[in-house]
C-alpha cells in the first residue's frame, strides 16, 4: 500500500521517484536479519575476521614484522627452554604465550587468518561458481546432460568429504596449494544439486516461457533469468561451507599436508606446533588458536541460520 | 510397490554406483606418475635391474595398456580382493591384509558413537522438542550448533589435555589413556597365543577378544582407551541428530493428530511418546547417512590424534610415507561402508514410513 501511494504521490507532484525494489528489498532484509541478536553478533564477528584479513594484506607491518609468512620473523625475545605461558608482562605479542620457536601466539594466530580465511573463500568461491554453473544448465537442460551430471555428483557423494579430500591432495601431491585445488574439486557438487534442484523449480515457471515467446536462447534464460534467482539459496550454503572449508583446510594441514611450508602461520599448523608440546602440559599452544578458529566457526554459524531463517521465502513472512 | 521389490531394486542400483566408485579411484590412481605406483612392487635387495622389475610390475599392474583396458585389470584385482601393496615398518605387505587388521577398530569405534549419541539425541531431542523456546531449548540451541562448530580434531585435543593421563599437574580428571587402543603394560606376561604382534585374534577388536578369553584387566584397559575417541565422535553426529529431532517435533506437535489426540484426552505424556515422536524420527531417520558420511570422516581425525590403530589412522600413517595404494585402498573402502550404510537407511526409512517407496 505504501509504495502505490507513493507513486500516485510522484504522480500529483509530477516528480519522478527512483523506484528501486532491489534495494528497497536488500533493506528490508537487512533489518529482519539485524532483528535476530545472535545472528548480528554472528555477522559482526565475522566482519572482524574479514578486516583483520584484510590488514594482513594491506598494511602488514601492523604485526610489527617485515614478513608474516613465516614464523621465523618472530624468533626469540623470551627464550627459556620451554614455551612460556599467557603473560601480562610484555605486551600485546606476548598476552597468550609462546609457541614452537618461542614465536608470540597473539600476532602469528592473526596472520593465520591471512593463509587460512583467504584459501577458505577461494575455495567456496571457486567450487559454488563450477557447481552453480552446471547444476543450473543441468535442471534446466535435463534430459542425458542431467542424468550424467547427476550420476557424477553420485559418486562424489559416496565417499566422505574429508577421505575424498585426502586421496585427491596425495594424488595432486602433498602441499597447501594441492588441498585447496583438491578442495575445490571435491566441493562443486554440492552446489550443483543445490542449483540443480532450484533450477528445475523455476524452470516450469511462466516468466521462462514468456522468455523463451520472446525469443531468448536457452543459455540466456539461464544465465540471466534463472541464475538470479538462484543466489539466495546458494548465498546461505555459501556462508555456512565457509564455517566447514576452513575446518576441513586446517585439518588436512593438521594430519601432515604441511610439508611444502611447515612454519606458515595456519591455524592447522599452530596446533600441529602445539601437539609436540602437549605431554609436557604446555597447553596454551593447542588451546588458544583452537579457541579462535572456534569463535570464527560457531559466528560464521549463527550469520548462516540468522540469513536462512530470512532468505527463505517459507519461513519470511 | 511392494517392500522387497523396492530393496530389490535398491540393491541393484548399488552397482553402478560402486562402479561409479572404482572408476573414480582408477582415475586417481591414474593420475599419480608411474614410478610412485611401482614402488612397493620393487624389490630393492633383487639382483634383477630395476628397470626390468619395474617393467614387470607395469605389466603386472595391466598399465602397458591404454588406461580402459588397464581399468579393467584393477577391477579383476579389485573383485579378487587385491588393493594393490605398501611398503610401511610394522604393517603387512598387502594393503588389503593391513585394511583387514584395521578395519574392526574403525567399526567399533563409529558404533559405538553411533549408539551413544542415539541414546542421548533421541530422548534429549524429545524433551526439548517439547518445550520449544524453554531455557533447555535455548540451551540445545548452543549445544548442537557447537557441536557443528567445534573442529573434531581440536575437541579431540582438548579432551586429550582435560583427562589425559599425567598432561597436566595436579589435574584431578586427568585419568584416562590418551593414546593407542591398549597400555603395554596391561598385556599379560608372558604374551598368550591370541595376542601377535600387537593385533588380537579372533576379532582384532581388544575389548572383545580380552572378554573371549576371560583376561579381565586387558578389557578394562582396552574399555578405558576407547573412552574419549568415542566422546569426540559423539558430539559432532549428536549435534546434528538433536538439531533434526527438535525440528521435527515441533513440526510433528503442529499436526492435526495431535489435536485430536489431545482432544479425546490421550495424557500428554502419551501424546508425546506415540504421536509426537514416532512422527519426528521419520526426518531424523533420512539424515543419519549424511551424519555417517561426516562420522566416517571424522573418525580419521581422531583415530589420527588418539593414535588408534583403525583405517583412519593407517590413512595418515600413508600419507606421511606417500603410499598411494593404501591411501586410494582406504578411501574405496570408506565409501564402501557409507554405500553400505545409505542402503540400510534407505530400507530403514522404507520400513518406518509405509508412504516412502519409490
Amino acid at each position: 500500500m505504501a509504495t502505490e501511494s507513493n507513486v500516485g504521490g510522484s504522480i500529483l507532484k509530477a516528480q519522478p521517484v527512483k523506484h528501486r525494489p532491489r534495494v528497497e528489498d536488500f533493506k528490508s532484509t537487512f533489518k529482519l536479519f539485524i532483528k535476530n541478536r545472535l545472528a548480528f553478533v554472528g555477522f559482526v564477528i565475522v566482519l572482524i575476521y574479514f578486516t583483520i584479513t584484510i590488514l594482513d594484506y594491506v598494511y602488514p607491518s601492523y604485526l610489527g614484522v617485515k614478513d608474516i609468512n613465516t614464523i621465523a620473523s618472530w624468533v626469540p625475545q623470551l627464550s627459556s627452554g620451554v614455551p612460556s605461558g599467557p603473560t601480562l608482562s610484555h605486551g600485546w605479542w606476548y598476552i597468550f604465550g609462546e609457541t614452537l620457536y618461542f614465536a608470540p601466539i597473539f600476532p602469528v594466530m592473526l596472520a593465520a587468518l591471512k593463509t587460512d580465511i583467504t584459501y577458505s573463500i577461494l575455495i567456496v568461491l571457486t567450487g559454488a561458481l563450477i557447481g552453480i554453473i552446471l547444476g543450473t544448465m543441468s535442471g534446466y537442460f535435463g534430459k542425458l546432460y542431467d542424468e550424467v551430471l547427476m550420476r557424477v555428483t553420485d559418486i562424489f557423494f559416496s565417499v566422505p568429504t574429508l577421505v575424498l579430500a585426502i586421496a585427491v591432495t596425495v594424488v595432486l601431491g602433498k602441499s597447501l596449494q594441492n588441498v585447496v585445488i583438491a578442495l575445490i574439486i571435491i566441493w562443486w557438487p554440492i552446489y550443483a544439486r543445490l542449483t540443480r534442484g532450484v533450477s528445475l523449480s523455476i524452470k516450469s515457471n511462466k516468466f521462462i516461457e514468456a522468455a523463451t515467446a520472446a525469443g531468448s536462447s536457452g543459455l540466456r534464460n539461464v544465465f540471466v533469468h534463472i541464475l538470479p534467482n538462484v543466489l539466495s539459496v546458494v548465498f546461505v550454503q555459501f556462508s555456512l561451507d565457509l564455517g566447514s572449508i576452513i575446518q576441513l583446510f586446517a585439518a588436512l594441514d593438521f594430519i601432515g599436508f604441511n610439508e611444502g611450508s611447515p612454519l606458515l602461520p595456519e591455524l592447522g599448523n599452530m596446533l600441529t606446533w602445539g601437539t609436540s608440546y602437549l605431554v609436557s602440559g604446555i597447553w596454551w599452544p593447542i588451546v588458544i588458536p583452537g579457541i579462535f578458529l572456534l569463535i570464527f566457526t560457531v559466528a560464521i554459524n549463527l550469520m548462516g541460520d540468522g540469513l536462512r531463517d530470512v532468505l527463505d521465502p517459507k519461513l519470511r513472512r | 510397490m511392494e517392500l522387497r521389490y523396492f530393496i530389490l531394486r535398491r540393491l541393484l542400483l548399488l552397482i553402478p554406483t560402486v562402479l561409479g566408485l572404482s572408476i573414480f579411484m582408477f582415475i586417481l590412481i591414474e593420475a599419480v606418475p608411474k614410478a610412485i605406483l611401482v614402488t612397493p612392487y620393487i624389490n630393492p635387495h633383487s639382483r634383477i635391474p630395476y628397470i626390468i622389475q619395474e617393467a614387470n610390475a607395469l605389466k603386472i599392474l595391466g598399465f602397458n595398456y591404454p588406461p580402459p583396458i588397464a581399468y579393467l585389470f584393477y577391477l579383476d584385482r579389485l573383485l579378487h580382493g587385491n588393493l594393490g601393496l605398501m611398503s610401511m615398518p610394522g604393517y603387512p605387505n598387502s594393503v588389503a591384509a593391513a585394511i583387514v587388521d584395521a578395519f574392526p577398530n574403525t567399526i567399533q569405534l563409529t558404533i559405538f558413537a553411533s549408539l551413544l549419541s542415539i541414546a542421548i539425541a533421541i530422548p534429549l531431542g524429545t524433551y526439548i522438542g517439547a518445550r520449544p523456546n524453554s531455557i533447555a531449548d535455548q540451551a540445545g540451541r548452543v549445544f548442537s550448533l557447537t557441536g557443528y562448530a567445534i573442529p573434531a580434531f581440536w575437541l579431540a585435543l582438548m579432551l586429550q589435555i582435560v583427562f589425559g593421563k599425567n598432561i597436566l599437574l595436579g589435574n584431578p580428571l586427568g585419568v584416562l589413556p590418551f593414546s593407542g587402543s591398549f597400555s603395554a603394560s596391561a598385556i599379560p606376561n608372558p604374551t598368550p597365543s591370541w595376542f601377535v604382534n600387537g593385533i588380537t585374534y579372533p576379532t582384532h577388536l581388544v575389548i572383545f577378544d580380552a572378554l573371549i578369553h576371560g583376561d579381565f584387566p586387558l578389557f578394562v584397559d582396552a574399555l578405558k582407551h576407547i573412552i574419549l575417541p568415542v566422546l569426540t565422535l559423539t558430539y559432532g553426529i549428536l549435534a546434528g541428530i538433536l538439531r533434526f529431532m527438535r525440528a521435527g517435533m515441533v513440526d510433528a506437535s503442529n499436526q492435526e493428530y495431535v489435536k485430536t489426540a489431545r482432544s479425546k484426552g490421550v495424557p500428554e505424556k502419551l501424546v508425546i511418546k506415540r504421536h509426537i515422536r514416532k512422527n519426528a524420527m521419520i526426518p531424523t531417520i533420512t539424515v543419519m547417512g549424511l551424519l555417517v558420511a561426516g562420522l566416517l570422516g571424522g573418525v580419521v581425525l581422531v583415530e589420527y590424534v588418539f593414535a588408534y590403530p583403525g583405517m583412519g589412522y593407517l590413512t595418515t600413517q600413508g600419507i606421511l610415507s606417500y603410499q598411494i595404494w593404501l591411501v586410494i585402498g582406504t578411501t574405496l573402502i570408506f565409501g564402501l561402508i557409507l554405500v553400505l550404510t545409505n542402503l540400510i537407511v534407505d530400507v530403514v526409512y522404507a520400513l518406518t514410513d509405509p508412504r516412502i517407496r519409490y
